[in-house]
């Protein structure tokens, strides 16, 4: 971690020598953050509810949760890739200065917290099509509930940290 | 007429005002990063246990272990966006003092940085 300061503060002097714009992320958004809460209370409260395992003969009872869900999630993804972007020129001086210290960062551009909400529903979908064809065992509840908790950490930590502090 | 700018106090309260901004940062990071690379091994361990027990079953087996990989890539685009934050902190850190400074200095009164 020491050595990320050492990368981080020689990046910002960069930029700042450069007389760049002061954003490289976008704005925070406190409906998304509220949404995002809201949404991992469903979520988890669906995974209690399956925790023991379902059958595809009691599918239609937990159709419409899974529809609500899934499109709550695909809201929220929308909403967090529909904020304006920084200026990409900010970003491509950010990885040229990493690249050329030997750093190589596949940046798709993707707003990380909008692919890991993608990423719940395509889960939370797999889950619903398992369940209305067989039903699903208790082991995979456990499984997709630790895939869709590893994604919500992700995206929470993200929307959360775009609060920066007034300057 | 303003004060002139003593470049060994500014370059100090510059390094300073960045310095705060990346350690309390750097905390969030490195916690993230134990959660998740934490998260994604026991993931790994549950689906490998799941396969092998049978409790996985041939309908989900595939979607885990590739979503395996996709979660890594996942978390690595993730801290990557939460370092750009940083270093977008960073910079307004040291634009505010070097903003603060050349108002001083010359007794304009400089707008924040947006």
């Amino acid at each position: 971690m020491k050595r990320l300061v050492c990368i981080l503060i020689p990046i910002a002097f960069v930029l700042l020598l450069s007389a760049c714009a002061a954003r490289l992320a976008p704005s925070y958004d406190k409906a998304i953050a509220d949404g995002l809460v809201v949404t991992s209370q469903q979520l988890l409260t669906h995974f209690a509810a399956t925790s023991s395992g379902t059958s595809a003969a009691s599918f239609a009872q937990r159709d419409a949760t899974y529809s609500n869900l899934i499109g709550s999630l695909d809201a929220l993804s929308l909403q967090a890739k529909s904020r304006p972007s920084p200026k990409v020129s900010v970003n491509d001086k950010v990885n040229k200065y990493l690249a050329e210290r030997g750093i190589n960062l596949s940046d798709t551009g993707d707003i990380p917290s909008a692919a890991a909400l993608e990423q719940i529903s395509i889960t939370l979908t797999k889950m619903r099509d398992v369940d209305k064809k067989q039903g699903v065992t208790a082991f995979e509840v456990a499984a997709f509930k630790g895939q869709v908790v590893i994604y919500l950490d992700q995206a929470l930590t993200y929307e959360n940290f775009l609060e920066r502090e007034a300057l | 007429m303003g004060v002139p700018i003593d470049i060994s106090s500014l370059v100090d309260q510059m390094r300073a005002a960045a310095s705060e901004v990346a350690k309390k940062d750097i905390s969030v990071l490195k916690g993230f990063s134990e959660r998740q690379i934490k998260a994604i091994a026991q993931q790994a361990q549950l689906v490998a246990m799941g396969i092998a027990s049978g409790q996985i079953t041939e309908e989900t087996q595939e979607f885990f272990l590739d979503s395996l990989k996709t979660m890594a890539q996942s978390f690595a685009n993730t801290l990557q966006g939460l370092a750009k934050v940083t270093i977008e902190k960073v910079w307004n850190a040291m634009v505010g003092v070097l903003w603060g400074a050349i108002g001083t200095a010359t007794g304009i009164d400089i707008p924040a940085i947006a």
